[in-house]
């Protein structure tokens, strides 16, 4: 199998792709080096080597130390319009020059795993809108929210920069609001609602295919050389627990055991189980949000019965299904379907 | 901070020192059935407090007048406390009086430095305050100042406001805001980096509150969006006020005459904060039009 997973040793990110930005807006803001990296294991000369790297926990221990020391609420904003217009980041580069949306969006998925790789996409269209809905792809603690900021800030940046509007774009985060009227500040002109079921941003199907104003197929497939070129010294993988519920999904109705996923990427039933855990998760949730987030979209797609989504998502019965749903979203799957259909 | 001190806590440490021997050589070691655990307690826990206090002031305060007085007041107090936890562990014989004399004469004494040091740390708070006026009204809390600019962010302004708006109508006083935004920020920052965009906003914010009133309060509303609050301020008053800035504000712009700021002044007569600053967004966005308007060749 082509798509490996990085492990918890492996140096998956370059110092130059975001390290030193976030540094250094945390430097302006007061924030002193050496407790930056403390605890990190980045050392202070490596940070200027083109191809220094780090592991991910080291990225997440320093953006704890970050946000210790600096109580900026809009570090996160300012990190990823750091990160879009970096001169270092050859994939940003690359998003400017895109044909269109479609293109730069498709480009950013393919190449995620030289940025941050926290993150993968669920696509689905409604209405006149396609959503990108965000799943956390590894074990981020009480970072998520502010990786997902930042991702959105580098999404609404690119769109607002090359397409000059935000009109009809809207923003689903799960989270609830700590103070709703900075936020909405900060991102500027967006229809933004909290406490949402998924995390997502629906962008109109307009938008998608409307040229890019900095649109320029040589610069793009130069760029796009050299992301390729960037791939043998970063190879593409990902993370553990996105690989874990991508088998997972594409076996439905069939259920996965351990072993079997174990066995597929190549690893021990323990080794799956202990690095499961070092990302605070377990096999049994994993599974069981990969059938939440299956029965929601099966539920938006189509008029199913209990019965046949229970099948469908391999459950034993439809009690089973049922009691599993209202654990899920506090409601039964006919009352869910109803909130539906009236939208 | 307390690397400044290392001489204060050198001679610290040779002063307790100094004391422990005098007590070891001066009396004998107690049996341990003797020992009073409950005031060995109460004791330790009050030189661990003053231990404390010490630790605080010298991670906290940079050197200076204030900081001595209130350094020695605790190191006496801590002294005095740490003879009186060892004679827990030590008797001295009847006829020396020494041991007992510096055990409770320093703590007095170090009080009274120390409350001399309060008194000068009040006055200097003062000082401060006057030096953060135009920066800061009645509320503090630092952790809503926003580290680039020093400024308090969009939350302090929405408390302060609500207040001041409740004290201006009940005194039938007039109140006006200042809106300052900068066009097209995310442009600046993308020709020049993001250093120069931070650059730019900590002059302009130094720039501001210098240019304003002690009795005004400039805030960053958002990244590229500053309000201050004039108290007190009719629109006239207030229209001058922005008259005045813009003229100062020209002063930072570069050779390409970047970025472009807005600038629009208000009355408020609406009776919340949000309100008030949702007329704000209001005006801004007028003025932004009108401006865009008078640029375009006639």
């Amino acid at each position: 199998m082509s798509r490996r997973h990085f492990g918890y040793q492996d140096k998956v990110l370059l110092l130059q792709h975001g390290s030193t930005e976030l540094l250094a807006l945390a430097q302006r803001r007061g924030a002193v080096l050496h407790k930056l990296l403390s605890g990190t294991g980045i050392f202070e000369q490596d940070l200027h080597k083109p191809l220094g790297r780090l592991h991910h926990t080291d990225w997440l221990t320093l953006l704890q130390n970050c946000r210790q020391q600096v109580q900026s609420p809009e570090l996160p904003y300012l990190l990823g319009s750091a990160l879009l217009n970096s001169r270092y980041i050859s994939l940003c580069q690359s998003l400017q020059y895109a044909k269109n949306l479609r293109q730069a969006l498709a480009q950013l998925y393919y190449f995620r795993h030289q940025l941050f790789p926290c993150f993968y996409i669920r696509l689905y269209q409604q209405q006149h809108c396609i959503v990108l809905e965000f799943k956390p792809a590894l074990g981020l603690a009480n970072q998520q929210a502010f990786m997902l900021t930042v991702l959105c800030s580098l999404l609404l940046g690119l769109i607002k920069q090359q397409l000059g509007t935000l009109s009809g774009v809207s923003l689903q985060l799960q989270q609830s609001a700590e103070s709703p009227a900075l936020q909405q500040q900060l991102f500027g002109g967006l229809n933004l609602s909290f406490n949402q079921v998924a995390n997502s941003l629906s962008i109109p199907l307009a938008l998608w295919q409307q040229e890019f104003n900095h649109a320029n197929a040589a610069e793009f497939n130069a760029a796009r050389r050299t992301c390729r070129q960037l791939n043998h010294v970063l190879p593409k993988q990902r993370a553990l627990p996105e690989s874990v519920c991508r088998l997972q999904r594409r076996a439905l109705p069939q259920l996965l055991n351990q072993e079997q996923i174990a066995a597929a990427l190549g690893l021990s039933s323990s080794s799956l189980k202990r690095q499961l855990s070092q990302h605070q998760t377990n096999f049994a949730s994993l599974l069981d949000e990969v059938r939440r987030d299956a029965a929601r979209q099966l539920l938006r797609q189509g008029n199913y019965s209990n019965r046949q989504l229970a099948l469908k998502l391999g459950y034993s019965d439809e009690h089973n299904f049922r009691r599993a749903f209202k654990r899920w979203t506090g409601l039964i799957p006919s009352s869910f379907k109803g909130l539906f259909n009236f939208n | 901070m307390w690397r400044q001190h290392r001489y204060k806590m050198l001679f610290s440490l040779l002063l307790l020192l100094s004391g422990l021997l005098l007590a070891v050589n001066s009396g004998n070691a107690k049996l341990s059935n003797e020992f009073d655990w409950l005031d060995v307690l109460g004791e330790g826990t009050t030189l661990l407090v003053a231990i404390g206090w010490l630790g605080l002031i010298i991670s906290s305060r940079p050197a200076g007048r204030v900081t001595e007085w209130l350094y020695y007041g605790s190191l006496l107090l801590v002294y005095s406390y740490f003879l009186d936890l060892l004679d827990e562990f030590i008797r001295y014989p009847e006829h020396l009086r020494l041991m007992s004399w510096l055990e409770s004469l320093p703590a007095p004494v170090g009080m009274l430095i120390l409350t001399y040091g309060l008194v000068g740390w009040h006055r200097e708070q003062r000082a401060i305050n006057r030096q953060l006026r135009g920066r800061e009204l009645f509320l503090r809390d630092h952790q809503l100042i926003d580290p680039l600019t020093q400024l308090y962010g969009i939350e302090y302004l929405q408390a302060v406001l609500q207040r001041e708006i409740e004290l201006h109508q009940s005194q039938h006083k007039a109140l006006s805001l200042l809106v300052l935004d900068i066009d097209n920020f995310a442009g600046f920052n993308r020709r020049h980096g993001m250093a120069a965009g931070d650059t730019y906003l900590s002059r302009l914010s130094e720039l501001l509150s210098s240019q304003l009133r002690h009795s005004d309060l400039v805030c960053r509303y958002a990244g590229d969006r500053f309000i201050a609050l004039l108290p007190n301020t009719a629109l006239p008053q207030a229209q001058i006020m922005a008259q005045h800035l813009r003229q100062q504000l020209s002063q930072l712009a570069d050779a390409q005459h970047e970025p472009v700021l807005t600038l629009a002044e208000m009355a408020v007569q609406q009776h919340s904060a949000q309100a008030a600053l949702q007329q704000a967004a209001t005006v801004m966005a007028q003025a932004k039009t009108a401006g865009a308007v008078t640029l375009q060749p006639s």
